[in-house]
């Protein structure tokens, strides 16, 4: 089973397809997230709300149910957090689609270096929610 | 507290601006968005910090690497450097929310003052070492080769196919890390330190550095992103200003980046870069110790 060897910057065929649609996906995300955070805006603007500056209120506003009675009601707080979500979630979606596209390839040196970042990803969530704040 | 109209308006003509300079210079938002958020609309540097590595991940892509680009950059490289981005960036974030506000702010200043130096000391040698066929000479070391990192891409200026091997691991490894780091700490992208540790220590040809470094971006400013989503410091009407107004002023600025830069931009992004210094120490100073520096706001 050889491979050939000058890989380096150029992919096959099937990962530059992946990454053609990896790209749109980030694009999409970015104007999705976007829109949300400008229907967020315009909403807290119509009905002025406190919002208090601290951690423990924000953090308090990471409730699922919380958050979809929001976006049907129009509580900008519940856009704002979906759209940090979306921003947040699409560069971390690239990396799982980089790791199945480096799986495709055949490469595991590769499927091992990506993973590794997203296994990086999964200890700051999980030191995250277990402490540091 | 509640904001006005006027706070989330100018808060996104600030943003545009800081982006759109961002993109002209080559340097990203961050850098100019984090100073105003502080030194203008007087918000926490941790807020401000928090809400601008957000954006960040808006704007890596919002410059848009055209398909061009993406031939140019250098996958494999990226996802190897993004090892040590990534840590570097969790580091950074967590030492973003365990340091006072006004450390934070003073090492953002030494950063800016470094890059006011630096901007004079970038020479584009590339251009001599194309048409000398020097990045195809350099010999590998042993990570580049484990992991292949060599490439190629076909140059349109000097019309030819440039080949470069990959060199220079352990100095590459040790930038990124730092880039990680101050992007976790300062909510900055980092992409310059990664640019000049992928041309100046790793023989990458600029044109590469500059796309591979943009694939790098996101995937790092996501991770302290996270952390700070969890800590509940990324404060909802700071960030969505900051958002959209960085990635409007983003994409019009690299419209114009092609046609715009010149030396006259070099010299006023220094002279900013130095007087942005100056308010931010002079920040730092008034808020850790009472100390209040001349001519300061």
């Amino acid at each position: 089973m050889s491979e050939p060897s000058n890989r380096g910057a150029s992919p096959m065929a099937e990962e530059q397809n992946v990454y053609a649609g990896v790209y749109h996906m980030l694009i999409a995300g970015m104007i999705v997230s976007n829109v949300l955070f400008a229907i967020g805006i315009v909403l807290a603007l119509i009905h002025p709300q406190f919002f208090p500056l601290s951690a423990s209120w924000v953090s308090e506003q990471y409730r699922a149910k919380l958050v979809f009675h929001g976006l049907i009601h129009g509580q900008p707080t519940s856009y704002f957090l979906l759209g940090t979500l979306l921003l947040i979630l699409t560069p971390v979606a690239r990396v799982i689609v980089s790791i199945y596209a480096f799986w495709v390839d055949h490469d595991l040196k590769y499927v091992a270096v990506t993973g590794t970042v997203f296994i990086i990803m999964i200890i700051t969530v999980i030191l995250g929610a277990f402490g540091i704040r | 507290m509640s904001y006005s109209i006027s706070f989330v308006l100018l808060l996104l003509a600030a943003a545009s601006v800081a982006g759109f300079f961002g993109a002209l210079l080559g340097v990203g938002g961050g850098i100019f968005i984090v100073p105003a958020m502080v030194l203008l609309f007087h918000l926490p540097m941790k807020i401000a910090v928090a809400a601008s590595i957000v954006s960040v991940i808006a704007t890596s892509n919002a410059g848009g690497s055209s398909y061009v680009e993406q031939r140019i950059s250098n996958l494999r490289l990226a996802m190897f450097l993004e090892l040590f981005t990534t840590t570097g960036a969790l580091v950074g974030a967590i030492l973003a929310i365990y340091l006072h506000d006004w450390a934070i702010s003073m090492i953002f200043a030494a950063m800016l003052a470094y890059m006011a130096y630096a901007s004079f000391s970038t020479r584009n040698l590339d251009d001599e070492r194309i048409a000398k066929g020097l990045f195809s000479k350099a010999k590998a070391d042993s990570v580049a080769r484990y992991l292949t990192l060599e490439g190629s891409y076909h140059d349109l200026a000097a019309d030819k196919e440039v080949h470069y091997v990959v060199c220079g691991a352990p100095a590459g490894i040790t930038i990124a890390s730092l880039a990680g780091i101050a992007s976790g700490l300062l909510g900055v992208g980092g992409g310059v330190l990664k640019v000049s540790a992928m041309n100046r220590y790793m023989n990458v040809p600029m044109k590469v550095a500059v796309g591979t470094s943009k694939l790098m971006i996101g995937v790092t400013a996501a991770v302290s992103s996270i952390l700070f989503f969890m800590a509940g410091l990324i404060h909802f009407m700071v960030v969505a200003p900051v958002a959209i107004g960085t990635t409007v002023g983003a994409t019009i600025g690299t419209m114009l980046m092609n046609r715009l830069h010149s030396r006259v931009l070099k010299w006023i992004f220094s002279a900013l870069m130095a007087y942005l210094a100056y308010a931010m120490l002079a920040q730092a100073l008034a808020e850790g110790f009472g100390i209040h520096l001349p001519a300061s706001t």
